[in-house]
C-alpha cells in the first residue's frame, strides 16, 4: 500500500508572507500535505481583493483567494512589528520552511528578521520569490504579472500570424492568467523540496533568492537555443508554435463554430487515415489515389496545401468534440479546443478524481476545484485539507501551539498587534 | 565553487530516464540539476530515439547524419548520462530490469501502454524494486476513459483550456501558447512529485506509482476560470492582454518605435496614471474627467489603448521602459530570445547561461536552474558537470560500473545489437 503524496510533507510546516506572488507555491505544498500558515496583516491578504469576486457588486468573496490559499491556515499577525518579537522566535522554532514574495526592497527589511530566526533555528529554509531576484540592475523594477511575461520572452512567442506582407498588426499575447505567479511558484517548490532534501543530509537550512524572470525565461522552450545555436528569432503565429519560418495551421474551425486543435507531422500514415475520416464523413477526396501519392513525392509542399484544404473540409463537417474523437480513434493528437470548465464532467477526469469539491467560505458554496495531476493508477494522488481561511481564522490556534498562553494572546490582541480572533 | 564540494540534494538517487521530446527530459533535467544520476536511455531507431536529437536548432557542421548536435536536445538534456539499449530484444530487457534493480526512479513517457507491452509495467517493475518511484508521464493520464488517448503538449493545451483562455476576444481565434507550456510544466510537476515521493520513501521506505497527466497539470494552471464559470453559470471568456478582474488600466502590450517593437503596461492604480499622464507632457485626452477614475479607463480601454499607442509607437521600448520606471509604473520591453541573450543585463549578472562542454559540439551556454542558494548546490550540468550526452556516450560507465559487466560480456552484447 503506498502512501498518498497528499502526506508526502505533512511532517513540515511552511510560514507564507509575501504577496499574491508566493500563493501558488505555497499551495502547491500545501497539495503536499505541508502544513501552511499564511501570515495576514491588518486588511488581510492583498489577494483577498483581487477578483474575479463571487459577488460583483460587494467585491468580497474572492474566488482568487479561495484558489490560491486552499489548505492553508490564516494567522492574522503584524509580523515586523517589534511587539511579536517573540511570536516570530517562537515560530522560527516551529516552521521548516519560509516563503516570502514580492518587491526585493521589501524583501530586505524582513531578510533581517529572518536572519535572526536562523539563528535560533539553523535548519530553516528561506526561499524569496521577487520579479528580479534580489541581486542585479533590474532587482528594483515594478512588476506584474504581464510585464513579467513579456520580459522573460513568453510573450514574444505567442500571438497571432502576421500579416500577408508580413508585418504583425496584432500584438503579442500574454497567455490567461497568472502564468508568471505559475511558473515562479513551480520553481520555488522545486528549490525548497531541493533544500530540503539537502535539509536531511547535512541539517543544514538555506536561503533561496528565486528570480521570477529567469523561472519565465527558462520556461520559453525552443526560443533561446534557437537564437543561441542558429541566431535565429522564432516568430509567433496564431494558434501554433512560434517557428523561424511560417509553418501550416493547427487550428481548425468545426460546424458547431469551435475549434479543434490539428497538431499533425504531415506523414503519409496521417494523410491515409485522414482519408478514411473524409471517406466516413461522405467527403470527396483523392487522399488514397496514385494521383496524391505522386503529388507527394513531386511536391511534398503542393501535397501538404492539398491535405491542409481537406482538413479545414473535414472540421467543418462536425463538432469539435465529435472531431476530437473520432480523430483520436484513429492515433491523431487532435483535440477539441475547450474552456477549462468543460472537463468538470468529463467521464475520464471524472474517474481520475480530477477535481474536488471544497466548501469555501469565501464562495459561500462548494465548488469543484482542480486538485490533483496524478493518479496512483486508481485514485488521484494529492488532495487539499480544507477551503481557504477566513481572515485570521487559526491565530489563537496557532498562538497556543507556539506555547503562549491565553492571557498573552488576549493581551496581544488587545493591543491591536493581532487582531480580533 | 565552495557548494561543489557539499553534497547535492539527490546525491545517491538514481534515475533511469526513458522520456523524449520535452516534458519528460524537462523533469529529469531538474532531478539532474540537484544531483540525481540521471541515465537516458535511448536506441538506433526513430521510436527509441529522442526526435528532438534530430530536429533545429543544431549546430552547423558535423556528420550529415550526427544525432548530437540538436541546441535544444543539448539544453534539456544537461547533466544526464547516455545509454543505447534495445528494449525491443529480450536481452535488452533483461539489462533493463537489471538497471531497475539498482535505481530509485524511473521516468518515461512513451505511449501509455508501451511499458506493458514489453513487461515493464509497474506491476512488474515493482517485484524487482519494491521501493521504485516509477513516473509515468502521458497527455491526459494513464488511468481513466481517455487511456488510449495520444497527445502531444499542444493537444494537451487544446483540451485542458488553456488554448482557449489566451488571446483576443470573439470573434478571433485563440491565439493559445506559442510553444508547448505543458511540456515544460508537467516537467516540473513531474519533478515535484518525484521529489516528494522520495520524501515519502526516505520515511516509509516505499515506492510509488505516478500516473501524470498533462492535461491536468494544464487545468491546475488556469487561474479561476473553472471557478468562476462554476459560480455565474458563464463560459470563460478570452480577454487578451488586460485584466478584467481589477482596475488595473491601460494593461496590455503597446507598439514601440522599430519593427514588431512592444511594450508590455500595466497601470495598477490612479497615481500610476497621474504620472503616465504626466510622462506624455499632459496631452487633453488623458486629462480629460473620463479617464482620471480607475473604473472609468477599465470602461473605456479600446480608446484608451488607441490614444496611448499614438504616443507608444514613436519611442524606443527601452527608452520608455526606463521612464516609466522611474515614475514607478509596472512596464517592459517585450523581449525576444534575441533580446535576453544580448541585451538583458539582469540575466546576465545573475549568471543565468552557464557554459557547459558537450563532447561533439563543444561548450555552449546552458539555460542554469533559476535560482540562486546559500547553501544547497543546484547546477543545470549536474553530476557529470557537462550538457547533455551524445548518443550511448556513457555505456562503459553504465554498463561496466553500475551493473558490472567486464568488457567482453559488454563487447557481445554490441556484436548481438543489445547496447
Amino acid at each position: 500500500m503506498e502512501a498518498p503524496l497528499s502526506e508526502a510533507l505533512e511532517k513540515f510546516v511552511i510560514l507564507e508572507t509575501g504577496d499574491e506572488r508566493g500563493e501558488f507555491a505555497a499551495l502547491l505544498l500545501a497539495m503536499l500535505g505541508a502544513e501552511v500558515i499564511k501570515i495576514e496583516g491588518r486588511g488581510g491578504a492583498e489577494s483577498r481583493r483581487i477578483g474575479p469576486f463571487l459577488s460583483r457588486a460587494g467585491r468580497t468573496q474572492s474566488l482568487h483567494f479561495a484558489r490560491y490559499n486552499l489548505g492553508k491556515k490564516s494567522l492574522r499577525l503584524d509580523f515586523e512589528q517589534p511587539q511579536v518579537a517573540e511570536v516570530r522566535e517562537r515560530l522560527a522554532s516551529l516552521v521548516d520552511v519560509i516563503v516570502d514574495s514580492g518587491e526585493a526592497s521589501v524583501i530586505d527589511r524582513r531578510l533581517k528578521l529572518y536572519r535572526a530566526m536562523r539563528s535560533v533555528n539553523p535548519g530553516l529554509i528561506v526561499c524569496t520569490l521577487t520579479p528580479f531576484g534580489l541581486t542585479g540592475p533590474y532587482r528594483d523594477l515594478k512588476m506584474t504579472d504581464l510585464t513579467q511575461l513579456a520580459m522573460g520572452g513568453v510573450m514574444a512567442s505567442c500571438g497571432y500570424d502576421p500579416s500577408p506582407d508580413g508585418k504583425y498588426d496584432t500584438p503579442p499575447i500574454a497567455p490567461a492568467m497568472w502564468q508568471a505567479c505559475h511558473i515562479a511558484g513551480a520553481h520555488a517548490v522545486l528549490a525548497i523540496l531541493a533544500a530540503l532534501h539537502f535539509r536531511e543530509i547535512t541539517g543544514t537550512g538555506d536561503l533561496i533568492d528565486l528570480s521570477i524572470h529567469e523561472t519565465v525565461s527558462n520556461c520559453t522552450e525552443v526560443a533561446i537555443p534557437s537564437y543561441i545555436y542558429n541566431r535565429a528569432v522564432v516568430q509567433r503565429q496564431t494558434g501554433r508554435h512560434a517557428a523561424e519560418h511560417p509553418t501550416r495551421p493547427w487550428l481548425r474551425r468545426t460546424a458547431d463554430g469551435r475549434y479543434v486543435k490539428a497538431f499533425m507531422f504531415w506523414s503519409r500514415h496521417e494523410a491515409r487515415v485522414i482519408g478514411e475520416m473524409l471517406t466516413e464523413a461522405g467527403i470527396e477526396h483523392d487522399l488514397h489515389s496514385e494521383e496524391y501519392k505522386q503529388l507527394c513525392e513531386r511536391s511534398p509542399s503542393a501535397a501538404h496545401s492539398h491535405l491542409n484544404e481537406l482538413v479545414d473540409r473535414l472540421a467543418a463537417s462536425m463538432t469539435s468534440e465529435e472531431l476530437f474523437h473520432k480523430a483520436q480513434a484513429k492515433g491523431l493528437l487532435w483535440a477539441s479546443v475547450r474552456t477549462p470548465e468543460e472537463n468538470l464532467a468529463d467521464p475520464h477526469f471524472v474517474a481520475r478524481g480530477t477535481f474536488q469539491s471544497i466548501d469555501s467560505p469565501a464562495a459561500g458554496r462548494p465548488l469543484n476545484f482542480p486538485a490533483s495531476v496524478a493518479t496512483d493508477g486508481a485514485k488521484p494522488l494529492t488532495r487539499f485539507k480544507s477551503g481557504a481561511p477566513e481572515l485570521g481564522e487559526h491565530t489563537r490556534e496557532v498562538l497556543l501551539r507556539l506555547g503562549l498562553d491565553s492571557t498573552k494572546i488576549d493581551r496581544l490582541i488587545m493591543d491591536d498587534t493581532l487582531a480580533k480572533v | 565553487m565552495e557548494q561543489r564540494n557539499r553534497p547535492f540534494p539527490l546525491e545517491g538517487i538514481r534515475v533511469i530516464d526513458l522520456t523524449k521530446i520535452v516534458a519528460g527530459p524537462n523533469a529529469t533535467r531538474m532531478l539532474a540539476s540537484m544531483g540525481a544520476e540521471v541515465i537516458r536511455v535511448e536506441w538506433h531507431d526513430q521510436r527509441a530515439l529522442d526526435l528532438l536529437r534530430m530536429l533545429r536548432p543544431s549546430v552547423p557542421g558535423g556528420a550529415p547524419d550526427s544525432v548530437n548536435r540538436s541546441g535544444l536536445f543539448n539544453n534539456l538534456n544537461a547533466g544526464k548520462y547516455g545509454i543505447t539499449l534495445n528494449m525491443s530484444l529480450p536481452q535488452g530487457r533483461d539489462l533493463f530490469k537489471r538497471l531497475i534493480a539498482k535505481a530509485a526512479v524511473l521516468c518515461e513517457n512513451y505511449s501509455p501502454d508501451q511499458m506493458e507491452k514489453w513487461g515493464l509495467g509497474y506491476s512488474e517493475l515493482k517485484q524487482i524494486n519494491p521501493g521504485l518511484i516509477y513516473l509515468q508521464i502521458t497527455g491526459m493520464g494513464k488511468s481513466g476513459t481517455y487511456n488510449a488517448y495520444r497527445s502531444v503538449g499542444p493537444t494537451a493545451q487544446a483540451l485542458s483550456g488553456l488554448t482557449h483562455m489566451s488571446g483576443l476576444p470573439e470573434p478571433m481565434p485563440p491565439a493559445g501558447w506559442g510553444y508547448s507550456y505543458l511540456d515544460h510544466s508537467t516537467g516540473y510537476f513531474g519533478a515535484i512529485l518525484v521529489l516528494a515521493a522520495l520524501m515519502n520513501r526516505r520515511r516509509t521506505g516505499q515506492g510509488c506509482y505516478i500516473d501524470l497527466s498533462q492535461t491536468e497539470t494544464g487545468l491546475m494552471l488556469s487561474g479561476t476560470a473553472i471557478l468562476q464559470a462554476q459560480a455565474t453559470s458563464k463560459p470563460t471568456e478570452r480577454y487578451g492582454n488586460r485584466m478584467p478582474f481589477t482596475d488595473w488600466a491601460p494593461h496590455g502590450a503597446f507598439r514601440c518605435r522599430g519593427n514588431d517593437e512592444w511594450i508590455a503596461i500595466s497601470v495598477q492604480n490612479d497615481e500610476q496614471w497621474a504620472q503616465l499622464v504626466e510622462l506624455m507632457g499632459s496631452p487633453a485626452w488623458a486629462r480629460s474627467s473620463r479617464f482620471a477614475r480607475a473604473a472609468d479607463r477599465k470602461a473605456q480601454e479600446d480608446e484608451l489603448e488607441r490614444l496611448l499607442s499614438e504616443f507608444t509607437k514613436v519611442h524606443d521600448r527601452y527608452e520608455l521602459m526606463e521612464q516609466l520606471q522611474r515614475r514607478g509604473i509596472p512596464a517592459a520591453a517585450v523581449q525576444n530570445a534575441a533580446d535576453r541573450c544580448e541585451r538583458d543585463p539582469q540575466l546576465k549578472s545573475r549568471g543565468y547561461f552557464t557554459p557547459l562542454p558537450q563532447s561533439e559540439i563543444g561548450t555552449w551556454p546552458v539555460e542554469e536552474f533559476p535560482a540562486k542558494t546559500e547553501s544547497t548546490p543546484l547546477s543545470v550540468g549536474g553530476p557529470p558537470g557537462r550538457a547533455a550526452p551524445l548518443l550511448g556516450e556513457d555505456n562503459d560507465y553504465v554498463y561496466r560500473e553500475i551493473l558490472g559487466l567486464t568488457p567482453q560480456e559488454i563487447a557481445a552484447l554490441r556484436e548481438d545489437w543489445v547496447i
